[in-house]
């Protein structure tokens, strides 16, 4: 971990699925922080405290099937918030629904990948995230 | 009289009558020289004709008649006397008499006018006249308590009519009779009555049938022709052989009271006071009295009608409100379908809602379970044996065949949940298309891929399509991989109503009679072992294609290969346009 870096947040309220996302990154020697938000609750907690001046994430992983706040709802707040609106919102979840996939990017989400049940391809499409959105794309910091 | 007395004696013989009147005008000729020449013209006329009967009339016993012609001319001839008492003239007769009756005539007058004060009676100059004044005095007398009488006699006919027309008021006029005035002026009764009626100024009344219809109100009437019927009757008795003798002198009643009803009118007397026992002529009839019946019938038929407009108004409202009440049921029946259907709707939502939740439910976990025994697997291998090692294995392929068929039933469900939206497919590059998918995923196989489409387009559900064909193809390559020259072909036609897919491959095949079963969800014909699947491919295809109201069907023969079919309806475009 180096502090330096601009931290990832990840929503995520299966302990499972948030442990094998961060053996993902760590597969692949990230060494970005991790921040961890268990609910809709939590994550929009973060909102507060960027807006206080601490360092927003390069990036979002937003699961939708999130317990107290939906995950849409949070995406909703956090493209509807200056503080967040510029930051990089990855939807990963278990539903491929269109609906969901519609809303999901009519309130402006970045991308929206579904969750493999296999191992092997969740930890590919881990990777590609990291690629992609932690290497190649430059976000707005 | 005559025709009375003809008619009766006529009937009673049978028409041999031999009828002759003769006038001996008594009272205004009662001259003996007259009477006496009269009589020997009479005997000289009849001298050879036997008289069989003598009536008569207005002569009443004993007179000049009884003296001169009962010795004469007629004296061994039965005689019929109408008379003036019950005393038989002679043997050789008989007769009919009657009271004579000037008071009711006056009581009538009283009757109709109550009020009256003062009766005048005219009567002329001439002895006939005299003697019905005489009369009149003789019976009147007795109202003298009552009313004051006033005889209007001997003045000339001028005189008289000044008189009469300048009556005070609540008088009453009783006209005897002028056959002649106090100038010696004569005249016929009737004409003198005429011009009495039309000058007074009171209301006239007369004692003799006569004067009936001459301006009179009414009176209580001598009628001679009952009298004369009466004389008639007696005289055929004679005729017939009875002795004049035998037959008892009766007493008739030759009286009617009559009253005008114009005369009423003109002098204002209420038609209410005519007593019972006088009759009313010449009433006109009010207009209610002469179309009484019309007016009813007239006013019963608009009634029917009334009732025939009621019926139907009634009738009417009757069916609005039936229709309004059935137009309540339907909005009633409408809104409680409206009800119903919301919630079957609500039912529906909550039930995908549910399936799709239960499906992403299952995923998660599975994701873990899969996740750490690859875990397991990669990281602490080295304390694993070969059987640790195959465990996790299983534990892998299960996870991929559960994932497999919670994705099949998503599919399943989402296909229900999915709006239908139609349109245009070229069918040419899409099969080829989903054709090079497929080869790309199957290189492992040696399968040769046909498409023999030519041309053609179809409004369809494309995803709906794409699915279905995906499947079909996924199947076949299933089926035909342990063929030895395993074999695919793809194929497209139009017909006039439908456009026809079909993928054929020369894999194992099935039994025909399984063909519609192999379409619902879960069913299978092989182990699992041996060909892989979730049992729901093929429901999906027949779904999708229910939905756009197509058909999807299989044909085949164990061992030789087997034709999956799909069927669009070339209808659906123009129900789309």
């Amino acid at each position: 971990m180096n502090d330096n870096l601009s931290p990832i947040l990840i929503v995520e309220d299966r302990l499972a699925d948030l442990d094998l996302t961060k053996r993902a990154f760590a597969r692949r020697h990230l060494l970005n922080p991790i921040q961890e938000a268990r609910d809709g609750e939590e994550a929009l907690a973060y909102i507060k405290r960027w807006e206080a001046g601490e360092r927003p994430p390069i990036f979002i992983l937003l699961d939708l099937g999130l317990p107290k706040i939906s995950g849409l709802e949070v995406l909703r707040q956090l493209k509807s918030n200056p503080a967040s609106a510029a930051i990089p919102v990855i939807v990963l979840t278990t539903s491929g629904e269109d609906k969901d996939v519609h809303e999901a990017y009519r309130l402006g989400c970045n991308s929206y990948i579904v969750k493999p049940v296999e191992f092997n391809k969740f930890m590919e499409v881990a990777s590609q995230i990291e690629i992609y959105w932690g290497a190649l794309n430059i976000a707005p910091l | 009289m005559d025709p009375v007395y003809r008619k009766i004696l006529s009937d009673g013989l049978q028409g041999q009558l031999d009828l002759h009147s003769d006038f001996i005008d008594l009272i205004r000729f009662p001259e003996p020289e007259y009477q006496t020449a009269l009589h020997d013209f009479l005997a000289s006329k009849y001298k050879h004709q036997p008289i069989d009967l003598v009536i008569t009339i207005r002569t009443p016993p004993p007179n000049e008649f009884t003296t001169l012609f009962r010795n004469g001319l007629f004296r061994d001839v039965p005689v019929v006397y109408i008379q003036r008492d019950a005393e038989r003239s002679d043997p050789n007769s008989t007769g009919v008499y009657y009271d004579y009756d000037l008071k009711r005539t006056l009581e009538l007058a009283l009757q109709l006018q109550p009020e009256a004060k003062q009766v005048f009676i005219v009567f002329g100059s001439s002895r006939v006249d005299r003697n019905y004044g005489e009369r009149a005095k003789a019976q009147l007398t007795e109202f003298g308590n009552r009313v004051e009488l006033n005889y209007v006699t001997d003045l000339t006919m001028s005189e008289t009519l000044q008189t009469v027309a300048h009556l005070p008021p609540r008088s009453i006029v009783l006209y005897m009779t002028i056959t002649e005035d106090s100038a010696g002026n004569r005249f016929n009764t009737t004409d003198s009555l005429d011009k009495v009626t039309e000058v007074a100024n009171a209301p006239v009344y007369a004692t003799d049938k006569v004067f009936w219809n001459h301006g009179i109100v009414g009176g209580h009437f001598m009628d001679y022709q009952i009298l004369a019927a009466k004389s008639a009757e007696m005289g055929l008795r004679v005729l017939r052989g009875e002795k004049p003798a035998d037959i008892a002198i009766e007493k008739a009643d030759p009286y009617v009271t009559e009253v005008d009803w114009r005369q009423l009118k003109r002098w204002n007397i209420d038609e209410k006071r005519v007593p019972a026992w006088a009759a009313v002529y010449f009433k006109q009839l009010t207009f209610w009295e002469q179309y009484k019946w019309r007016v009813v019938g007239a006013l019963a038929l608009i009634a029917l009608q009334s009732v025939f407009i009621g019926v139907l108004l009634v009738e009417r409202k009757r069916r609005q409100r039936a229709r309004q009440a059935l137009d309540r049921l339907n909005a009633e029946l409408e809104e409680r379908i409206a009800v119903r259907t919301a919630a079957l709707d609500a039912k529906s939502r909550e039930l995908e809602t549910f399936a799709y939740s239960v499906a992403h439910d299952l995923k998660a976990p599975l994701r873990g379970i899969d996740g750490y025994s690859r875990l397991l697997l990669e990281d602490h291998a080295a304390e694993l044996n070969d059987e640790g090692r195959l465990f996790l294995q299983t534990i892998h392929g299960s996870t991929e065949e559960m994932s497999q068929l919670i994705d099949d039933l998503l599919e399943y469900s989402r296909l229900e949940r999915r709006e239908f939206k139609p349109n245009l497919v070229e069918l040419g590059p899409l099969i080829t298309t989903i054709v090079e998918q497929k080869k790309r995923e199957a290189t492992e196989t040696t399968i040769d891929f046909v498409v023999n489409v030519n041309g053609g387009s179809v409004t369809a559900d494309q995803n709906g399509l794409i699915q279905s064909l995906r499947n079909y193809l996924d199947n076949a390559v299933k089926f035909s991989g342990k063929a030895t020259n395993p074999r695919i072909e793809v194929g497209a036609q139009e017909t006039v109503k439908n456009c026809l897919i079909w993928v054929r491959d020369n894999g194992v095949g099935f039994d025909m009679k399984y063909h519609d079963r192999i379409f619902d969800i879960f069913q299978r014909l092989n182990a699992n072992e041996e060909y892989p699947g979730t049992g729901i491919g093929l429901a999906i295809v027949r779904k999708a294609m229910e939905r756009m109201g197509g058909r999807a069907w299989a044909e085949s023969q164990p061992g030789e290969g087997a034709t999956f079919y799909l069927e669009i309806p070339k209808l659906l475009n123009e129900r789309q346009s």
